[in-house]
């Protein structure tokens, strides 16, 4: 485990480097902050940042091995601005000029989707060329494409959800409407600009010949157009007056659940590396997870005596109450009942739900099905479905098949999803998927039919795979799952939780 | 023995008003305070057991007034005010109320520089050659000052005349005569001042002598008991002489007999009497373990002095340190405003005289004396440690202190080697301490007065299977918190502004998040330098003035300030005018430069 965590280190080490040293100097000698300086400087002193899936797009983009595009070219993430919890969404311009590859979209909006979740303000901080011409098709045209975050903008702000940018750098085209659509807007002087057209689509559509600054400088949209609001000296001031924006912003209401003083757990998380293994075929009692992550490592379990396979049960994680559900094996009939009875119980209590997920899936075979396994899955997947408290998942072994919907998998829209290093996920593991497609070939002892079924399933089951397609919010090390879960707790906190409501449970 | 002495009003304010009513209050003595509306809730009031308003601290008929309406027996005029009046000696008398203090008469003979000089010379005592016998550079002095005030030295006769009228108008305004007097002015010298009592019973006795030779135009700034550089011959001759003078005159109660000691010929030379109680006397009374204001009033009430000479002993070294509301490294301009935050040192051979608490506002009409930091150890050295480490934990915030100074000052080589003679003030800079460090502070004390102390969004820079961002803080500069913060005396976080005090120093430090646009007030705009009086406008808008041309005159704390224009050009906006109260910063005068000029 500790060997993957150390890989996960070094993904995110070089993730954060942003782009190529020759852009990062081209950038840093304009006078302009990186990225991530720009996100610290933002933010309170000493705030911690929960960034979310910092390894999007890895591997993607480029030769095999090569990842042309860290983090996707935007940062996005939680952080605090005057003591305020806000989703920061910040290009990076040094990664092919923060233009927008399809997964630049994808995380763009899944920002703006927490955001909506858990009702917390924007900081758009805007420093990007616009849409990646070359892949305009899987970035524009579509409902989750680019216009999908100009849509987002009006209705958050409808909501009541502030949205706030800030103008670093370029902001052409659509990009323009990110500033135009928010709320409240600063721009740095002889550095940020926004037209809808810049200047060598001017001069190809009218003829017109005119500077960057002249056409959408900070000058002109300060003083002249209104496009903005603040007029910033540099990076430093803009980031400072984008901190006295959210000082302004009405306070979040209180959290819809009683928080308690936290308490550390008994047991150090950190000896989370000694009790899991990194095998995720190896079994192992799931409780050793809870202890490590809960307050005072105190679970009270819900039938603790009947369907073991699925370990149910309150704690507090940072003071926030939780209803934990945890695979502790394969999923039974009496499994998922008990599961959808418990997450009933947390949506009629008002607590937050966590999901640790390690489920190869659903018992197999004729005696289950004809008991109707897939009956008593329904009804799990109807709870967890239809569940109104925020749900966090965290994925720290196997996802596979049905389990990953009844474990609150992505589709069933958790807050957050993380994933561990360890975590597989996938419809089916590699070897049953080489078996069942090689069984209907009619070539069922072929391993040359086999062996690339089995590497197929190996790539795309590796979390790195997962987190470079936004299928979560990030790999996480072991360790870190009690502070992430509590900053993940904490944002959601800041939302209101509506009266549940289900669909039919089949009987 | 219990004091005769049934009422004891206090005609003074501030830290001295507080240190009688402790004697007295210890010796079972009612007492009685007076006060303007504009102490009308000042320390003194509330430590007093009676208080009378009165419309001025120099209105001697109402003092007079509020002695006899209250019954007292006695009056304790303190320092300054009317305590060297020997007009208000004189109504006290007249009243039947007795003066903490000499006779009306003997007030009169020692107050006046001229007579007590004559005295002093009947006396045997040495003094100063003067007028005609006396070379350049001499000094130029009001024959009823005191306090530096009306003071001038003059290198040449050149110089005389118009150092000698800007005495007198100081001296006219400050003590209502503006009689002269010139003598030697030695160039190198110490101050040395014998502490004498006396009682009615005709015995004179001295109390050690003091040193006060770190002035600054000759304000004293650190004092010290006994003199540090004196043989004990000369020492022995100074004391002899001081209890000659006090007896020759019949003195009686405390009073304070200044000397100067010329560096160059070893010669002492008699300067003045002052007949009160000394700013200064709580380092007499560390070293002698006396109570000087309890000697003041058991002589007042008749008793005799109840010791003799040779029941005075030293015992080691005690130095004071007089802190103002002043900003001693922005051109000792006098400082006024809230005392927000007020720490005074206490601890094993620390005294505090003052009068200043937290929340109390410090106007720039009474003296800007906040209060003193006295510190006694068994030798020089170890109460020059005392002090400095007492003036480290001595904060004011709200309004800028000389404490800063006074702990630079009394940390330096040349006080630890007692090389500072009463001239060296003014001929040398005090570095200012360095704000590296109290901007640490205050970046720390801003940081905890916000920080997330727990919780998942606790401060600790958290970032995702990385190391966490350093803390950072925004003031003028960016400070990275890592390592070790000094820990200042007081540090006060409020919207907008850091102040802390460190090592005395008060330092403000604006967050970048309060950062403003930049003032609109150009380079040729005159700001009142501090609060104070307007006194002479001497251009009207439209007029042109050259460079350094004085544009008018303001007074605030009895010093006069001239402003100047800071370049050649044209009076735009005159915004004072004479008579005129104007807080500071007040803008005064507007000049624009010359068209013509490429300036």
């Amino acid at each position: 485990m500790r060997e993957l965590v150390d890989e996960l280190r070094e993904r995110l080490a070089a993730a954060r480097q942003g782009g190529s040293e020759a852009a990062r100097t081209k950038h840093t000698d304009r006078g302009k902050l990186l990225v991530r300086d720009r996100v610290d400087r933002l933010l309170d002193p000493g705030s911690p940042f929960l960034e979310l899936s910092p390894l999007a797009a890895d591997g993607m983009y480029g030769a095999p091995g090569q990842s042309p595009v860290p983090s996707a070219g935007v940062v996005t993430g939680i952080g605090r601005v005057h003591g305020r919890d806000v989703v920061v969404v910040a290009n990076d311009a040094t990664v092919k000029g923060g233009t927008y590859y399809p997964m630049t979209v994808k995380k763009h909006l899944r920002a703006q989707q927490v955001a909506s979740d858990n009702h917390l303000p924007c900081v758009y901080l805007v420093d990007s060329g616009g849409a990646f011409l070359p892949m305009q098709d899987d970035v524009f045209p579509d409902r989750e494409h680019f216009g999908r975050i100009f849509f987002n903008q009006a209705n958050l702000s409808a909501r009541g959800i502030p949205q706030v940018a800030s103008v670093m750098g370029s902001c052409t085209a659509g990009g323009a409407y990110v500033p135009a659509m928010s709320d409240e807007t600063v721009i740095v002087k002889e550095q940020g600009t926004i037209f809808l057209g810049g200047p060598p689509l001017v001069k190809a559509a009218t003829g017109e010949v005119v500077t960057a600054e002249e056409l959408g400088g900070g000058d002109v949209h300060a003083r002249r157009s209104g496009v903005v609001d603040h007029l910033a000296d540099d990076d430093a001031h803009a980031l400072s007056i984008v901190r006295g924006i959210v000082d302004t912003l009405p306070r979040p209401a209180a959290a819809p659940w009683e928080v308690r003083e936290p308490e550390e757990p008994a047991l150090d998380p950190a000896t989370l590396y000694d009790v899991v293994p990194a095998d995720t075929r190896t079994p192992y009692d799931v409780r050793e997870v809870i202890r490590r992550l809960v307050d005072g490592s105190r679970f009270q379990e819900f039938k603790a005596l009947y369907a073991e396979t699925l370990v149910c049960g309150f704690a507090h994680v940072w003071g926030h109450p939780v209803g934990i559900v945890a695979n502790n094996g394969i999923l039974f009939s009496e499994s998922a009942r008990k599961g959808a009875h418990f997450v009933e119980l947390c949506n009629q209590r008002g607590i937050p739900l966590v999901f640790l997920q390690n489920i190869t899936g659903f018992m197999v075979g004729k005696e289950y099905e004809n008991a109707g396994i897939a009956r008593d899955g329904a009804k799990l997947v109807t709870a967890v479905a239809c569940s109104v408290v925020p749900k966090l998942t965290v994925v720290i072994g196997g996802s596979f098949g049905a389990g990953n919907y009844g474990m609150c998998g992505r589709a069933y829209d958790p807050r957050f999803l993380w994933m561990w290093p360890n975590a597989r996920i996938s419809v089916m593991g590699g070897e049953q998927a080489a078996s069942v497609l090689a069984t209907v070939a009619g070539r069922p002892d072929d391993e040359d039919f086999k062996a690339p079924i089995r590497e197929q399933y190996e790539t795309q089951g590796s979390p790195y795979y997962a987190t470079a397609r936004l299928w979560d919010d990030g790999v996480i090390d072991p360790v870190d799952t009690r502070r992430v879960l509590g900053m993940g707790l904490e944002a959601a906190s800041h939302a209101p939780v509506p009266q549940p409501s289900y669909g039919i449970f089949r009987m | 023995m219990s004091l005769q002495m049934q009422t004891l009003l206090v005609a003074n304010r501030g830290e001295i008003a507080l240190r009688i009513m402790r004697t007295a209050a210890r010796l079972g003595v009612r007492t009685v305070a007076v006060h303007t509306d504009l102490d009308a809730d000042a320390p003194h009031v509330r430590a007093a057991d009676h208080a009378v308003r009165v419309p001025s601290y120099l209105d001697v008929d109402a003092v007079v007034a509020a002695a006899i309406e209250t019954e007292a027996d006695a009056v304790h005029p303190g320092y300054g005010f009317l305590s060297e009046r020997s007009a208000f000696a004189a109504a006290l008398e007249a009243a039947g109320v007795t003066l903490v203090g000499p006779s009306a008469a003997v007030m009169e003979q020692m107050g006046r520089k001229d007579l007590a000089r004559d005295v002093a010379v009947a006396a045997g005592v040495p003094v100063v050659p003067t007028g005609a016998e006396a070379d350049y550079p001499v000094l130029v002095k009001a024959a009823a000052g005191g306090g530096g005030k009306g003071m001038r030295v003059v290198r040449s006769e050149a110089e005389m005349a118009e150092a000698t009228a800007a005495a007198q108008r100081e001296a006219a305004s400050a003590f209502g005569d503006d009689t002269m007097l010139v003598e030697k002015y030695v160039e190198s010298g110490r101050h040395v001042e014998v502490q004498v009592m006396g009682d009615v019973h005709g015995t004179v006795l001295h109390l050690g002598e003091r040193d006060c030779s770190t002035q600054r135009r000759h304000q004293k700034v650190l004092e010290e008991a006994p003199a540090p550089t004196l043989d004990e011959a000369t020492r022995a001759r100074v004391r002899q002489a001081a209890v000659d003078l006090a007896a020759h005159v019949g003195y009686t109660g405390a009073g304070t007999v200044e000397f100067l000691l010329d560096n160059a010929t070893g010669e002492f030379y008699f300067l003045e009497m002052n007949t009160r109680l000394q700013v200064e006397h709580p380092v007499t009374e560390l070293v002698t373990g006396l109570d000087l204001v309890e000697l003041q009033l058991r002589v007042a009430a008749g008793e005799p002095l109840p010791l003799a000479q040779d029941d005075v002993v030293l015992t080691g070294h005690a130095i004071e340190a007089r802190v103002y509301a002043e900003d001693s490294f922005g051109g000792f301009l006098p400082q006024a405003g809230r005392a927000t935050t007020v720490v005074w040192p206490t601890g094993p051979g620390v005294r505090v005289d003052q009068a200043l608490e937290s929340g109390q506002t410090v106007s720039t009409a009474y003296d800007p004396m906040l209060g003193k930091v006295v510190a006694h150890g068994p030798d020089r050295e170890a109460a020059r440690r005392t002090l400095v480490a007492a003036l480290d934990r001595t904060a004011v915030l709200g309004l800028t202190t000389n404490a800063g100074f006074l702990r630079v000052l009394a940390a330096s080589e040349e006080f630890r080697d007692a090389t500072i003679d009463t001239a060296w003030l003014d001929h040398h800079e005090v570095p200012a301490p360095d704000a590296g460090p109290a901007r640490r502070a205050a970046a720390r004390a801003l940081h905890d007065a916000q920080r997330e102390r727990r919780g998942p969004f606790a401060s600790d820079g958290f970032r995702l299977g990385g190391p966490p961002a350093p803390v950072v803080v925004d003031l003028d500069e960016r400070v990275v918190l890592d390592g070790p913060t000094p820990v200042p005396a007081a540090a006060l976080v409020t919207p907008g502004r850091v102040e802390v005090a460190l090592e005395g120093q008060r330092f403000v430090f604006e967050p970048a998040d309060a950062r403003a646009p930049s003032a609109a007030v150009g380079d040729g705009t005159l700001l009142a330098p501090m609060p104070g009086t307007v006194l002479d406008v001497r251009v009207a808008a439209g007029e042109a003035v050259a460079e350094g041309q004085v544009l008018g005159t303001m007074e605030a704390m009895k010093m006069e300030l001239s402003l100047t224009a800071p370049f050649a050009g044209t009076v735009t906006d005159v915004g004072a005018a004479a008579g005129a109260q104007v807080p500071l910063g007040a803008p005064l005068f507007v000049v624009e430069a010359d068209a013509a000029g490429d300036a």
